[in-house]
């Protein structure tokens, strides 16, 4: 329970440096430092499939992107001048949030767990995937061609008139 | 703070609350969709969280690698629609992304 309070506020200081950080780029590596740490995370409660996935996806090719996207856009950072007190009020404002819903929420948190299933056979990760939730596959395999479709729409060679 | 469950619950919230906080007052349209992954890394904290409450982590990881999927397709889309959007306005500015208003 202490490694993962350690994780969570690592998390947690991450997002918040992630949000507040001037420049994009540090913003993309807080985030993959962010994606890191839960996928740790993910190790703790036993869940190596997801936290593989994690690791490879949310920290290495998500950070990519963002940093090629950074890179592309990179006068933007010193066209666009947001006032910076919003962001720095952040800390403050999570710090508030934390002690408000750590008063309000684990009452109703508790109610909730009272409604768990508990599952009626152990089935395997690649069970699960190909057989009882197929359907999950069929979207997911349409989710990415809608996305290839878009990316190509997007930047494809058009002629221009 | 009584269990593990709460606490995690309680940490995902709190997760929940800075990307949301992100995406509310930013102008640039790179912090909103940092944002949103943040608020996707709350989810994903909520359904292992619950998957090892029921004892059932095999399925909160089937659900957890699709939702990784579906935000890595989103940031991608996001992205090269950005990318666009900055090539033909010259900003990722919010507020000068007003070309489509009626």
């Amino acid at each position: 329970m202490t490694y993962n309070l350690f994780i969570y506020i690592i998390i947690a200081a991450a997002a918040i440096l992630a949000v507040t950080a001037g420049k994009m780029l540090t913003s993309a590596i807080m985030l993959a430092v962010a994606s890191i740490a839960l996928s740790l995370l993910l190790f703790n409660f036993n869940a190596p499939w997801a936290a593989v996935f994690e690791l490879s996806v949310c920290a290495g090719l998500i950070t990519v992107l963002f940093i090629s996207a950074v890179s592309l856009v990179k006068k933007e950072d010193e066209s666009l001048k947001e006032s910076r007190g919003k962001f720095l009020l952040l800390p403050f404002l999570a710090l508030a949030a934390f002690i408000t819903f750590s008063v309000i929420l684990p009452p109703w948190f508790e109610t909730l767990s009272g409604y768990a299933k508990y599952p009626a056979g152990e089935f395997k990760v690649g069970e699960i995937i190909w057989n009882l939730r197929s359907i999950d596959l069929l979207g997911q395999v349409t989710i990415l061609a809608a996305a290839v479709f878009v990316v190509k729409s997007v930047f494809g060679k058009r002629s221009e008139q | 703070m009584t269990s593990t469950f709460s606490m995690d619950w309680l940490f995902a919230a709190i997760i929940f609350f800075i990307g949301a906080y992100c995406m509310a007052v930013s102008r640039n349209l790179i912090k909103q969709l940092i944002g949103l992954e943040i608020i996707s890394k709350a989810a994903l904290i909520a359904l292992i969280s619950a998957g090892a409450l029921s004892g059932n982590t095999n399925l909160a990881q089937a659900l957890i690698i699709t939702v990784i999927l579906v935000e890595a397709v989103i940031v991608a889309t996001g992205l090269a629609l950005l990318v666009k959007a900055y090539k033909v306005n010259g900003a990722i500015d919010i507020k000068k992304l007003n070309n489509m208003r009626g």
